[in-house]
Formats: C-alpha cells, sequence, structure tokens
C-alpha cells in the first residue's frame, strides 16, 4: 500500500510539473537574418559582440584595401605599363611595410587583445566571481552519448541528497541571476553550447569543467553540443529556459519534492552528482581564474568512478 | 651580401658531390623504383591528384546531405548506401566527413605540394642533379604507398573508415567511441604516411644545405625553395609528434593501454593530452601546407609583374619568423577544454602576433605588383587567386585567435570556413599555379591556355563562394560535423544558404573537369614546350631542357644573382630583355672566380 501510495503520489507531481512545463514551454523563436548574429539573451554578450562588429568593419577595411589594389595593378599596370625596377629594400621602404605591419597589429589585433583580455579575465573566464554572488544558480552538468544531464543542489544546497533536482536535455533558469555550470562527461568529449549566450565549453571525461552566464530576458533557447561526439552528435540538443525568479522558484520547488519522494538511494544510475568544486583563490591578481588542470588531476582519480554510474542516470 | 664564398675549389667540390647518376635502362628502375627525383615528383602527383578526386568526391558527399538532408544521393546513392535506399546515414556521414578531411590533408594536398613540387623543385632551383639522398627519396614514396594502401584498406572493413573526426580526439577515438578496426587502420596509416614526411623532410633540408650550386647563396635561392625547405623543417620537428600520438592512441586501442582513456570505461588517462600534442603538430601543419605556397606566390608575382620581388629579404624572414611562431600558437586550438586564462592570454597574443609577418608578406606581394607590368597567365591569374583566399583566410582568423570571441566562433563553420579558405582553397589554388607553371618543365609540353583560364574561374570562384558560405553560416552559429543542422532552431533559417553553397560547390567540383581534360590533353596531344616559354630566370628554365635531362644539368650552373632580376636597365641596355638568367653572363660581366669571392 505504502508503494502505491508513493507512485501515486509521485504521478501527480509528474503531471503537476508537466502542466507547468506544457505552460512554460514555446519553442525558441526562430532568427531570420542570415546577415546577424543570432539573437542576445545573455548579460555579458554584448562584449562578445562588440568585438566582432567592431573587428567587422577593420577586416572589412582592409579586404576592400586589398582587392582595390590587386584589381587596380591588374588593370592598370597590365601588360602595356613599363614595370619599375625597384627591389623594395631601401630603409625607406622597409620602414613603411614594418610601419604599416605595425599599425595594424596595434588597432586591429590590439583591440582584439585588449578587450578579450579584460572580457576573459573580468567576466567570461571569472567562474570564481560568478560562483560568489548571493544569489548565483548552480547546476552540474553530465554529458554523455546523446544527452544532457542537469543537477540542482535543491533547497539544501548539497549536490547529491535526495532534495536533487535532476532533469534531462532540460535546463531552466532564472533572468537576471549568474548560473555557474560544472561540466563532465560520461564517455566521450561533448562541448555545451548556448549560441544565443555566446559561449561554449568542454565537457570532459575525467574532469570537471566550469562556465557561467547571466541571462537578461525570459525565452527559451537551444542548447547545442559542439564537439563532435559520435554518429548521434546532430541530435545532442537540450532546451535552455530562462524563467522570472518567482516561476523558477516554483519549479524547483515542486520538482525537488517530487524527487524527494522517488529517491532511491540505491539507484546509483540516478545519483551521478559530486561535491561542488570552489574555486580556491578568488584575490588572485587574474580575478579568479583557477588552476583548473592541477585541480582536475586530482579530481580525475575519483570522479570517473561517481560519473561511471551516470550512464542513463535521469 | 653573399653568405657563401665561392672558391674554385668549392666549384670542384660541387662537380665531384653532384656526380651523374646513370640514367637505368630496365623498366623497374627507371618507371616504377626510380631513384630520380622528377619521376618520383610525378609518382607522387599522380597518387595525389587521385586522392584529391577521392577527397573531392567526398566532400560533395558532405554538401549534398547539407543541402539536402537524408535524401537519396543522387547517381551514386544506391551503390554507397544500399541499406538507406541511397540517403547517408549518420554513421556514413562520420566516416565521409572524417576521411574527407585526413585524406585532402595527408593524401591529397601534402603528396602535391610537398611531394611532387619538393621533389621536382629543389635540385633543379638550386642547381643541384638529384637529390642528397636518392634512395631515401625512393624509399619515402612507397612508404607513402603503403599508407595510401591502409588508408583504403580502412574502409573494406566492417564498420568502415575512420569516424572521429580528422583530429582523431579520443575518447571518442578509442574504442570508447569507434571501436571498429577502421579507424585503427586510418591511425595507423597516418603514422606510416609521417615515415614518409619525414623520410622526404630530411632529404630536402639536406639537399638544400649541401647541394646548392656554387654562387647560390641563401638569399640566391629562390622563395620557392625558402617555401619548401622550411616546410621540411616543421615537418621533421612536428610529424614525429603526431606520430607519438597516434602510435599512444593504437596501444590504446589495441593493447589496452589507457593513455587517453578516461570517464565511465574507466582508466585515469588524459584525453587533453592528446590535444596537447595533436596541436604541437596540429598547427605547425597548417603552416606547413601555406609555406611552399608562400613561395610559389612571391616567385610567381615577381616572374609575372615583371619585377623584382619586393623586399625579398623581409618575405623570407617573414616565413622564418612564422615557421618559428608556428610552434608556440597551437593553444588557441583548446581555449574551450577548460584552459588556464593566463595560458589563454599567452597563446591569444602569441596567435595574434603572427597577423605581423603575415602582413609583411602581403604588403610585399601587393608591393610587388604594383606599378609592374603584369602578365595574366594561367600560374599568375592562380597565384592571384592564392593571395585574395589567403587574405580572406587570414582576415577571418583573427576572430578565432581571440579567447572572447572564439567561445562563440569556436567549433562551428565560421572554423571551417577559416581554415578552408587557408589551408585548403589557397594551397589547392596554389598548388594548381605551380602545375600549371612548371608543367611544360615536367612533362616537355605546354598546357592549354583557355582551359586553364576556365578551370581558374571555376577555382577561385567556386572557393570563394562555398568557404564565404560557411563563414556565414558559422556567423550565425551553425556548428561544424552536423549530419543535419536544421534541427536547431536558431539555424532554421540557413537551409537556402546551405542549399547554394552546396550548389556553388557542385559548381566547383564539375569545374574540375576543365583540368582534367586540360591535364590528360597536353600530356599525351600538348604543343612541344619551348626551354624557358614565361621569360624567367631560375636555373630549372635557363639552364636545363624541357624536360630536364636525367642528371638534370651537365656541367653543374655557377650563380651569379638572384632569381628575381626583371625590367633590370642595365640588363636591359646590355642584353635587350626585361629578364635575366641567375647563371646568365652579361657582357662585360667578370664571373671570376676571384670577384665572386670578394663580392
Amino acid at each position: 500500500m505504502k508503494s502505491l501510495h508513493k507512485v501515486l503520489s509521485a504521478l501527480g507531481a509528474a503531471c503537476a510539473v508537466f502542466a507547468a512545463s506544457a505552460h512554460a514551454s514555446a519553442d525558441p523563436i526562430p532568427e531570420t537574418s542570415i546577415w546577424s548574429l543570432p539573437h542576445d539573451a545573455s548579460a555579458e554578450g554584448h562584449r562578445v559582440d562588440w568585438l566582432i562588429k567592431s573587428t567587422n568593419v577593420f577586416v572589412f577595411l582592409l579586404f576592400v584595401v586589398m582587392c582595390v589594389w590587386i584589381g587596380y595593378a591588374v588593370f592598370k599596370h597590365n601588360k602595356d605599363h613599363k614595370a619599375e625596377y625597384d627591389h623594395g629594400d631601401s630603409k625607406h621602404h622597409i620602414s613603411i611595410a614594418l610601419g604599416v605591419s605595425a599599425l595594424i597589429f596595434f588597432v586591429v589585433d590590439g583591440n582584439l587583445w585588449f578587450n578579450s583580455s579584460i572580457d576573459v579575465n573580468s567576466v567570461f573566464w571569472n567562474h570564481g566571481a560568478a560562483d560568489q554572488k548571493p544569489n548565483a544558480v548552480r547546476i552540474e552538468v553530465n554529458a554523455h552519448q546523446w544527452a544532457w544531464d542537469a543537477r540542482y543542489a535543491g533547497p539544501d544546497g548539497k549536490f547529491n541528497t535526495p532534495d536533487d533536482v535532476v532533469t534531462l536535455n532540460d535546463i531552466r533558469v532564472p533572468i537576471g541571476a549568474p548560473i555557474v555550470l560544472q561540466l563532465a562527461s560520461t564517455d566521450v568529449i561533448h562541448n555545451f553550447y548556448l549560441p544565443n549566450f555566446r559561449i561554449k565549453q568542454d565537457a570532459m571525461p575525467g574532469m570537471i569543467n566550469r562556465m557561467w552566464f547571466q541571462a537578461k530576458e525570459t525565452g527559451e533557447f537551444d542548447i547545442g553540443c559542439s564537439q563532435h561526439c559520435g554518429t548521434h552528435h546532430y541530435k545532442m540538443k537540450g532546451r535552455l529556459t530562462v524563467l522570472e525568479p518567482e516561476a523558477y522558484k516554483n519549479w524547483i520547488a515542486e520538482l525537488s519534492a517530487q524527487k524527494v519522494q522517488a529517491y532511491n538511494e540505491k539507484d546509483k544510475g540516478a545519483n551521478w552528482g559530486w561535491e561542488w568544486k570552489h574555486s580556491e583563490d578568488t584575490s588572485a591578481p587574474h580575478g579568479a581564474g583557477e588552476p583548473r588542470k592541477a585541480a582536475s588531476a586530482t579530481e580525475a582519480e575519483h570522479d570517473p568512478k561517481v560519473l561511471a554510474q551516470s550512464r542513463g542516470g535521469a | 651580401m653573399s653568405d657563401r664564398v665561392m672558391t674554385k675549389a668549392d666549384i670542384e667540390a660541387a662537380e665531384h658531390l653532384q656526380h651523374a647518376h646513370v640514367e637505368p635502362k630496365d623498366f623497374l628502375s627507371r618507371y616504377v623504383f626510380s631513384i630520380d627525383h622528377k619521376y618520383i615528383a610525378k609518382q607522387f602527383l599522380w597518387a595525389g591528384l587521385l586522392f584529391l578526386l577521392f577527397g573531392g568526391l567526398l566532400a560533395m558527399l558532405i554538401r549534398w546531405q547539407w543541402a539536402f538532408p537524408s535524401q537519396p544521393v543522387p547517381l551514386v546513392g544506391k551503390a554507397l548506401f544500399p541499406n538507406s535506399g541511397g540517403a547517408i546515414t549518420p554513421p556514413a556521414y562520420s566516416t565521409i566527413f572524417t576521411t574527407h578531411g585526413l585524406i585532402m590533408i595527408f593524401f591529397a594536398i601534402t603528396p602535391i605540394m610537398i611531394g611532387t613540387f619538393g621533389n621536382f623543385c629543389i635540385p633543379l632551383m638550386i642547381g643541384a642533379r638529384d637529390m642528397a639522398f636518392p634512395k631515401l627519396n625512393m624509399y619515402s614514396f612507397w612508404v607513402f604507398m603503403v599508407s595510401q594502401l591502409l588508408m583504403i584498406a580502412s574502409f573494406c572493413v566492417e564498420l568502415g573508415s575512420a569516424a572521429a573526426g580528422w583530429t582523431t580526439y579520443p575518447p571518442l577515438s578509442t574504442n570508447v567511441g569507434t571501436p571498429g578496426a577502421g579507424q585503427s587502420l586510418v591511425v595507423l596509416a597516418l603514422f606510416v604516411t609521417g615515415i614518409s614526411s619525414i623520410m622526404g623532410a630530411i632529404n630536402y633540408i639536406t639537399t638544400v644545405i649541401r647541394f646548392r650550386a656554387p654562387g647560390m647563396t641563401w638569399f640566391r635561392m629562390p622563395a620557392t625553395v625558402w617555401g619548401l625547405w622550411l616546410t621540411a623543417i616543421l615537418n621533421a620537428l612536428f610529424v614525429p609528434v603526431l606520430g607519438s600520438a597516434g602510435l599512444l592512441l593504437l596501444f590504446d586501442r589495441t593493447f589496452g593501454t589507457q593513455f587517453f582513456v578516461a570517464g565511465a570505461a574507466g582508466g585515469i588517462g588524459d584525453p587533453i593530452l592528446f590535444q596537447h600534442l595533436f596541436w604541437i603538430f596540429g598547427h605547425p601543419e597548417v603552416y606547413i601546407l601555406i609555406l611552399p605556397i608562400w613561395g610559389f606566390v612571391i616567385d610567381f608575382m615577381s616572374f609575372f609583374a615583371r619585377k623584382p620581388a619586393y623586399w625579398y629579404k623581409g618575405s623570407v624572414y617573414a616565413m622564418i619568423s612564422v615557421s618559428v611562431l608556428s610552434a608556440v600558437v597551437y593553444g588557441h586550438h583548446m581555449f574551450v577544454t577548460g584552459m588556464s586564462p593566463l595560458l589563454g592570454q599567452a597563446f591569444m597574443l602569441l596567435t595574434l602576433v603572427i597577423s605581423v609577418p603575415a602582413e609583411i608578406l602581403f604588403l610585399n606581394w601587393l608591393h610587388t605588383m604594383w606599378k609592374g607590368s603584369i602578365r595574366l597567365t594561367v600560374p599568375m591569374l592562380f597565384a592571384l587567386g592564392t593571395v585574395f583566399v589567403f587574405g580572406l583566410g587570414g582576415l577571418t582568423g583573427i576572430y578565432l585567435a581571440t579567447i572572447s570571441t572564439d567561445l562563440y566562433l569556436h567549433d562551428t563553420m565560421w572554423v571551417v570556413g577559416h581554415f578552408h579558405l587557408t589551408m585548403a582553397s589557397a594551397a589547392f589554388l596554389g598548388s594548381f599555379g605551380a602545375l600549371y607553371f612548371w608543367f611544360p618543365k615536367m612533362y616537355g609540353r605546354a598546357t592549354n591556355e583557355t582551359l586553364g583560364k576556365v578551370h581558374f574561374w571555376f577555382s577561385v570562384i567556386g572557393v570563394t563562394a562555398v568557404f564565404c558560405g560557411q563563414l556565414i553560416a558559422g556567423y550565425n552559429g551553425q556548428q561544424r560535423r552536423l549530419f543535419d543542422p536544421f534541427q536547431y532552431t536558431y539555424i532554421k533559417h540557413l537551409r537556402e544558404l546551405n542549399k547554394y553553397t552546396s550548389y556553388f560547390a557542385f559548381a566547383l567540383g564539375a569545374g574540375q573537369l576543365a583540368f582534367v581534360v586540360n591535364f590528360f590533353h597536353s600530356l599525351f596531344a600538348g604543343k612541344k614546350a619551348e626551354k624557358n616559354p614565361w621569360d624567367v630566370g631560375t636555373l630549372e628554365w635557363t639552364d636545363c631542357e624541357s624536360p630536364p635531362v636525367y642528371h638534370n644539368f651537365d656541367r653543374v650552373p655557377i650563380v651569379l644573382r638572384g632569381p628575381h632580376e626583371y625590367n633590370n636597365p642595365e640588363v636591359l641596355a646590355k642584353l635587350g630583355k626585361d629578364w635575366v638568367g641567375q647563371s646568365e653572363q652579361l657582357p662585360g660581366e667578370d664571373i671570376g672566380i676571384d670577384a665572386i669571392a670578394a663580392e
């Protein structure tokens, strides 16, 4: 009787969640123009877009100069034109060549390097700072051929406990909060890719990678795999749903309650999570860049054993 | 100027060192196991062209799939994919794009560009009678042949050929992801072709150092030889790294070691170690595939603009700097593996620094054209096309060198478009330009100019349209290697783009027929070539017949000047022509040993 009750209540919870998800789900809005970057839904995506677009201007100018130069030379300095005997190795010529190269390097490459360094250190790879924000949402993602398992810590804030929320190809996050992900893989290398958030990160077997992002609007977005991971790589698609904070809270609470009831300690396949990896030192000069490799070398020794159980874990 | 003082003894030593081989009379040692560099060059050419056709047809299948996902392939579909009614299946697709990449890089471009022109041009252009190690040269080809057979065999085993992508990342490339024997055979084929490359590289390096004709100083060498020589050095240094990665991977696949295996399959190996090894080789590899082309372009710009190559030394120094830098930039391929930000920034800076020598090369090409007297011959058209596509490819590469923009563009079609413009299109157009240029010397027959121009326009418009189409797809975020890209909502609108890109690809493929017809027609029925149809001054045109005699030079030439003396006023006044041979004596010019020594 007890077990029947458990099944029934689980079914009830599932129905509620299904209703909630049906309410929330609308397909991502398709793009229309092939000449633009996909819609930017990220609070920090404008950094990437600005850098790409400013570089587009430089690249376009250089390309036009090259084409005009070649075109002019081919048509005007043709076989009827008398060639000038010039080895171009005078000091004057060399300083012009070096000067132009240096100018292009400092303007175009300099713009890229300078801005990218700031963006990477202060934002995109500054996982520690994002993780320490009080409203940060932590999610563990385990990739396997060919799906994404996601795990939320639930009300107790601890991973791998009965109140964890575990989903398959379905990640929901609140708007306006930093979303911090730790990524791992069961089998081969996958790559967690959010085109509308201008970010991607490999999910590696035997180590844990980090990434973070923050949504600036609600809606539905594609999660893609961008590392060839076998025959059905193209089908490894997930759904990212950005909700209002209140809706997110309700969703996670509902799902967590359901998971507590459905929790089975012996089902090792479902309990694939790991203890959250905290970043060691956020006061380092370059923000919170963790010595990733050093950390993962020790992680690799115990994580695979946990991850080994995760196939079909959701 | 002269970094090698020539004495009478030098000239005698050169004659002694380069004793003329007697031309063999028996069929086998003449036409099969030949040790003649010119003949081995032709063997590499045929092998490379056949695999270029193979790799090209695989590309057509990929383009078909992207234009018309899962629809039956016309003509060949039923025969190739009988179980799916003629449509490409996901596993077949993985094999097709994996082997397309590997075949094009290792079995088409490498043998054509390095095997053919390295073998043919180096001895002739430096005034040598053969390679330093003619037998090693022959072994290099036959070892290459073995690797080709392994590659072909991989298609005939159960589960088909390799399917883990050309980059062969483990654990996908271990038994975890690709359990078939085909993947092992392909990794073995890469290992064996690496041995062939190293053999060739040692030969090229030694030949250039030891066998330059008297007076052929380093900066009198044609840029072609510089490019091929630097490529050989990179090959000798970095192909062994690929070999080591391949060997460890083979151990993982066959003997159950776990160098690269991690995750649920057990093992505490490190998949990232493979990526380090692969890209320590892989990034120099893209320069291996472009340095000879840069050399051709520097020379052709000068030859056909009838002007000295602009700041020739600068171009050579730029090529040397790129070769050195090529070893320390590879990390940009691994920005999304979880790299430390400090390391990432170092790799970003080093990668961007490569644009400086590249800009110098570009400026020198453009300046060489400027105020020239440009002859739009077929080789010159291909050289101009190379500059154009390499310009596009180079400019689109800086987005990938930069971490934050790469976080978005990494592993998208942007990458595919970018590297196909540089190491595929530029290498392909440059190699065809070189083939049209040296064909008369190789086979003693001229090629048809009209067909050559048809081939050029189909090729240059084709590669530009196809790979710009891919760049646009990548800009929209389309990942590479998707069997059916239109699963994703944000790229559903790219269906038409992918379709039109494919139409251009089919036109590009069809346009190659002009080359096939031209090649065979010229081979058997072409007009007999003159000794020096292009009026250029390098040794293979001035001191050799078309085709050259077996031992190349009756007398080892004495080199008096650089390769780019066009419209020199003194030559115009004394000889009444706009060019002068590297070994050609001007009236009243003292070529006495002492004079050269004094220089």
